[in-house]
Formats: C-alpha cells, sequence, structure tokens
C-alpha cells in the first residue's frame, strides 16, 4: 500500500550551483531544488547529504526568490566537514522550511538592529536581504557583526554593497583579535552596540551567533534599554526532525524546531539553560 | 449489563487468535523466568503464554513507533498486527505516543500506519509486583481506554469488553466465540480490579512513592540543586536503558545509510541520557554533564509534558527501575525531590 500522506522524513533533491568560499572554513552554497521551496526569513531547513545525514541550516539569501538558496555553512562537525567537499554539479538534499520567521510585520516603521556573530550572520543576511524588499518601510536599518578576525569575516565584498546603500544601512564591524590586515574596531561585538541616535522605544533587535555571543549581547542591549520583548533570538539547538516529534531541541516548554528558531527574548528569558 | 460485554473461554480466545493469524501477525505474551515477553503467537507454546499478570518486558511502543524503523520513500505497511495482553499501563501511554507523532501540524505517516494497523487486546494485571506504582501516576492495572478489546479473567473464561469499533467488529465476526455475561462475573471483574489495585496501593504506600499532585513541579523547583541531581546521577552508566524501556519515551535520531540500493533514511528511538543527545556541531554541548541529562529527563516526564499536554509522562510500569544497572529508581528521585531528603543510589 502507498498513501498519499506525505512523507515529512524525505528530501528533495537540490542541484549545487556555485560554491564561495568565505573563510578558512566557511562556504556559501548555492542550491537549485528540482521542486519548488518557498521559506520565510528565520525559518530553518535539513540540508541531507543522501545516505550520509543532515543538518539544519538557516537560508541566507533572498526569501522572495527561492528558485536558489543560499546556505552558508561552517564545517563544524561529519555532516558540515563533508557538506564542504561538495562542487559545482553536485546533487544534495533539501528538507522544510521549518519553524517561526522573523516577525517582519513588528519591525515595521521602526529602527531594526541586528547583532551577528561569526556564521550566525547567514540568517541575518537573509533577513537583510528581506529588509531590502521593502526598504522603505522599516525606519533605520542597523548592522553589528562580529567576527574571530578579520579572516572569519564572512560576506565581505557584500558588506561594503550593503554599505553603499544609501542612508537606510549602518553598519559597523569588528574583530575579536586584531591583525595588521584589520583597519577596523578590535573588540568583542558587545563593545560596537552602543549607538548615538538611535531610538531605542522604537526599535527591535534582532541576535544570532554563537550561544557566549548571543548572551552577551543579549545582556548589552538590555542595559542599552531594549526590552526584553524587542529582542528576537536565533536559537539553534540541534533540530533533527524539524517538526517537533523527535525530542532533541527542546528549551523548557518549546521545541526549537517548531516554536522557533526564533524567539522574543521575553517568552524564553525565565527557561534554564538557554544560553548553553 | 453494558452490550459490549461478553465472555469467552480460553480454548476459544486461542482458537480466535489463531483464526486472525490469517490475516495478521499475533503477538502474544510468554513467561521466561520470573518475567513476560512478548513473542510471535504459536499455538504449540500455548502452556507459555500468559495474558494475565503484569506488564511485559517490552514497552508497547516497541510494536507501534518500533525501535528502528525505515522512514524512506512511499509507506509500505506492514502486516497487521493483534497484540493481546496489553496492561494499564501501556495503554496509557498510546495517550502520548500518538499525541507526539499524530499531532502537530505533520505526522508521522509511518507510525500512523503502524497504529492504524494495530489491534489491542488488553488484559487487566492479575498481580502487581514491587516496582509497580500505576496507581499514584493516574492509572490503574486494568485497561480503562485506548483498548480495542479487553479481557479479564473469571475463574476459567474471561468476561471480554469491546473497546472500540475495531473490537466490537471482531467480536461480531466470530460472534460463535463470545457469549453473554452473568452480572456475576462483572462483579468477580470488579472484585479483581479491586484487588491488584489494592496490591499496587499498597506497595506504593510502603516505599512513600508521591503520587502526580506531589510530584507537581518538583522537578523545576529542584533544578538548581545540583547536589541532588550528581548524587542522582551518581551511578548512572549512560546506557540509556530507562529511556529505551520506557513506554512514554518517544525520542528518536534519524539517520541515513547507503546500499547498493540507494540511500536510506530510518527513524530510531534515542536516549536522552546519552552525551551525543543535545550535542551540536562544534562539540558544544548544552547538556555536558551527566547530572544534566539525568535532570533532563525528569524536566521531560514531570514538567514538560505535564505543560504541553496536562500528562505525566510516567505510567508507573515501573522498567526503568528494573532496566537500570546502576539502581537509579524513578521512585526514590520523585520522593527526593518532594521530600528534599535523598541518599545516593545504592551500588549492588
Amino acid at each position: 500500500m502507498t498513501n498519499c500522506l506525505k512523507n515529512p522524513y524525505a528530501f528533495i533533491d537540490a542541484d549545487v550551483m556555485k560554491v564561495v568560499d568565505e573563510s578558512s572554513n566557511i562556504k556559501t552554497f548555492t542550491l537549485k531544488p528540482r521542486e519548488s521551496i518557498s521559506f520565510r526569513a528565520g525559518q530553518f531547513m535539513e540540508v541531507t547529504l543522501p545516505g550520509i545525514g543532515e543538518a539544519p541550516f538557516t537560508p541566507s539569501s533572498n526569501h522572495n526568490s527561492a528558485k536558489t538558496l543560499d546556505f552558508t555553512i561552517m564545517s563544524a562537525g561529519r555532516v558540515t566537514k563533508l557538506l564542504h567537499q561538495a562542487k559545482t554539479g553536485d546533487v544534495i538534499g533539501l528538507r522544510g522550511p521549518y519553524g517561526t520567521q522573523y516577525p517582519l510585520d513588528k519591525f515595521k516603521q521602526r529602527e531594526v538592529f541586528i547583532v551577528g556573530g561569526g556564521v550566525g550572520l547567514a540568517p541575518l543576511r537573509a533577513l537583510l536581504y528581506a529588509l531590502f524588499n521593502e526598504v522603505g518601510d522599516y525606519k533605520k536599518i542597523i548592522l553589528r557583526y562580529g567576527a574571530r578576525t578579520s579572516g572569519d569575516i564572512i560576506y565581505k565584498n557584500e558588506i561594503d554593497s550593503w554599505k553603499a546603500r544609501a542612508g537606510h544601512i549602518d553598519i559597523k564591524v569588528t574583530c575579536d583579535v586584531g591583525d595588521p590586515s584589520w583597519n577596523g574596531n578590535v573588540g568583542l561585538v558587545t563593545t560596537i552596540l552602543k549607538t548615538e541616535k538611535l531610538d531605542i522605544d522604537n526599535a527591535v533587535a534582532i541576535v544570532c551567533g554563537p550561544p557566549i555571543m548571543m548572551k552577551f549581547a543579549t545582556f548589552k542591549l538590555l542595559d542599552l534599554g531594549f526590552k526584553e520583548g524587542q529582542i528576537y533570538l536565533s536559537m539553534e539547538k540541534n533540530m533533527s526532525c524539524g517538526i517537533g516529534k523527535c525530542g532533541h531541541c527542546r528549551i523548557g516548554p518549546y521545541y526549537a524546531c517548531k516554536d522557533g528558531p526564533v524567539f522574543s527574548y521575553d517568552k524564553i528569558k525565565e527557561l534554564p539553560n538557554i544560553w548553553d | 449489563m453494558t452490550n459490549n460485554l461478553y465472555t469467552i473461554i480460553k480454548k476459544d480466545l486461542f482458537d480466535l487468535l489463531g483464526r486472525l493469524a490469517a490475516d495478521n501477525r499475533i503477538v502474544v505474551p510468554y513467561v521466561k523466568g520470573e518475567k513476560l515477553y512478548f513473542d510471535d503467537f504459536d499455538p504449540k507454546k500455548e502452556d507459555k503464554i500468559e495474558l494475565g499478570g503484569i506488564r511485559q518486558s517490552q514497552a508497547l511502543k516497541s510494536f507501534i513507533s518500533h525501535a528502528r524503523e525505515k522512514v524512506t520513500g512511499n509507506l509500505k505497511s506492514k502486516r497487521p498486527l493483534v497484540i493481546a495482553g496489553v496492561k494499564g499501563c501501556d495503554l496509557s501511554s498510546l495517550y502520548l505516543q500518538d499525541f507526539v507523532f499524530q499531532g502537530g501540524d505533520v505526522e508521522d505517516p509511518f507510525y500512523s500506519d503502524n497504529r492504524k494497523n494495530t489491534t489491542i487486546i488488553a488484559v487487566d494485571c492479575t498481580y502487581a509486583k514491587e516496582t509497580c506504582f500505576c496507581a499514584a501516576m493516574e492509572g490503574a492495572p486494568y485497561p480503562k481506554k485506548f483498548f480495542d478489546i479487553s479481557l479479564s479473567p473469571i475463574d476459567n473464561y474471561f468476561l471480554a469488553e469491546a473497546g472500540s469499533s475495531k473490537g466490537q467488529k471482531i467480536v461480531d465476526n466470530f460472534r460463535s466465540f463470545f457469549k453473554s455475561p452473568s452480572s456475576r462475573a462483572v462483579d468477580i471483574r470488579q472484585a479483581l480490579r479491586d484487588r491488584v489495585l489494592k496490591q499496587v496501593q499498597g506497595f506504593i504506600d510502603k516505599r512513600g512513592t508521591p503520587d502526580t499532585t506531589r510530584v507537581k513541579g518538583v522537578v523545576r523547583k529542584n533544578y538548581d540543586q545540583t547536589e541532588f541531581w550528581r548524587d542522582m546521577a551518581s551511578t548512572c552508566v549512560e546506557c540509556g536503558a530507562c529511556n529505551l524501556a520506557c513506554p512514554t519515551c518517544h525520542c528518536f535520531i534519524l539517520s541515513d545509510e547507503k546500499d547498493a540500493s540507494g540511500a536510506k533514511r530510518f527513524r530510531s528511538w534515542d536516549a536522552c541520557l546519552y552525551n551525543t543527545f543535545a550535542r551540536v556541531a562544534g562539540n558544544n554541548n548544552p547538556r555536558k554533564h551527566l547530572y544534566e541529562r539525568l535532570r533532563n529527563r525528569f524536566d521531560k516526564k514531570f514538567e514538560f509534558f505535564p505543560e504541553v499536554l496536562n500528562y505525566v509522562a510516567c505510567t508507573g510500569c515501573g522498567r526503568c527501575i528494573e532496566a537500570c544497572p546502576g539502581n537509579i529508581d524513578i521512585r526514590e528521585v520523585l520522593k527526593g525531590l518532594v521530600s528534599g531528603k535523598w541518599s545516593k543510589p545504592p551500588h549492588d
């Protein structure tokens, strides 16, 4: 017997169209799914190496042009190490999208303050493109990005082109550790969050990065006067099934795959061990 | 007399199972040593079959979510299953398993197909063992719901009750095996149920096992009592037996394999006691320490499910107590949480 119910564990084939080296251990893969996929910025997908395994990533490209999707992936584990060997013309799998999107409606007519750390800029790139789609709807777009060293900065060329967007976006980049090739700020991302002329009462903050960075960036934002409900976090846990069944990504009463990965801080602040 | 009650003698019951075997896989409990195990029905081993008794060593989930199931490609139904001898503590777990696999926005079609193709013949417990505490967890040692047919041993026959249209259909299709009961049979069933319930309650009282009303909120309240959790985990060897033996533990891992016929994906039971359970790439682990993983098991059962489903995810079956090589006793953990007094699990 076959069943018309959709198999939620099945992936669809996607062709690797392009691979860009972002840093020594981060690559951006442009994938063209063979069936149409529609996602919203902030949602994630499972990227599958058929017969080998899968791992969750948030697309980093514009959700308005989903014929191809970009995934910016750091080589950090078994699957990502093998994913990094993928070349143009290879076929890999995609499953999803899953979870919550950035609530763009709530960002409208506000100043959007985006804080990224390391490869955590990937989902924020999708957010930036989503904001650029309707750039007039947002009062201001501010990006604060921290990488470990200048060599770890991803989307280097794009960041320059974003800077060139007239008037609307204010970008600062910092490196945790300085080096002779880096003329910018040296220090953690928390050192560049204080911003002149920021109308905090009328702003939202979006944070994505390693857990420790998210923790201290959130605390700094609270210090600066942001309210808990104004801060949105991308809680990336061990999302596996993507549909709230396998149990791996639980945060208190929530599953990051289904109730997240985008949570406002007030929703999760009382839960134990959220930063671990 | 309710019209869905019948009697069936043991010989006819086995004949019925034999007839059902034409279209179904039949699984029944067998006595092995002091325990009961589910296995395929073999009329030649009838003398070893014990439909009553207590819960079997395998949880019911072994036959529905399955320890490992291929989830690649189109759904291919298995041979329909009739499982006889299922006990109250396992029936109760179906509420949670169905919620997980069939609830939410997306259904697991493999689980649903297995569930749909399973007929459950539940049987009253005819005694309790020391590790039984269903009555403290809102359960009972007899079928209350989620069964297709229930059987209660009465003298030399069973009092049968159809609990679903599927169960009623079996009765109707094999009507000659089923007779009308006397009111005496219903009284005897009640007396059996009262007797075994009293036995379970006796074990609960003797140990001082807290019931769900006293357990409410105690894990979150004691979340930061690191010393308590460390002591409870002091003999844990991370084998995951408590998870795998548990009728309500539902967590699974998806894994991919490849052979000559192509790529395959499997859904297999996972265990939150394993170090790898919550670990993410780059070796980040939100639950690095063993005590955190043990605590997570209790948090999931006694905080998460009460919050999202109004259901305490323990049926009091006692399998984890029996399975644990470190003598970690869920009842003692709950007692410690409620009373604030505890001692480490004993070494053998």
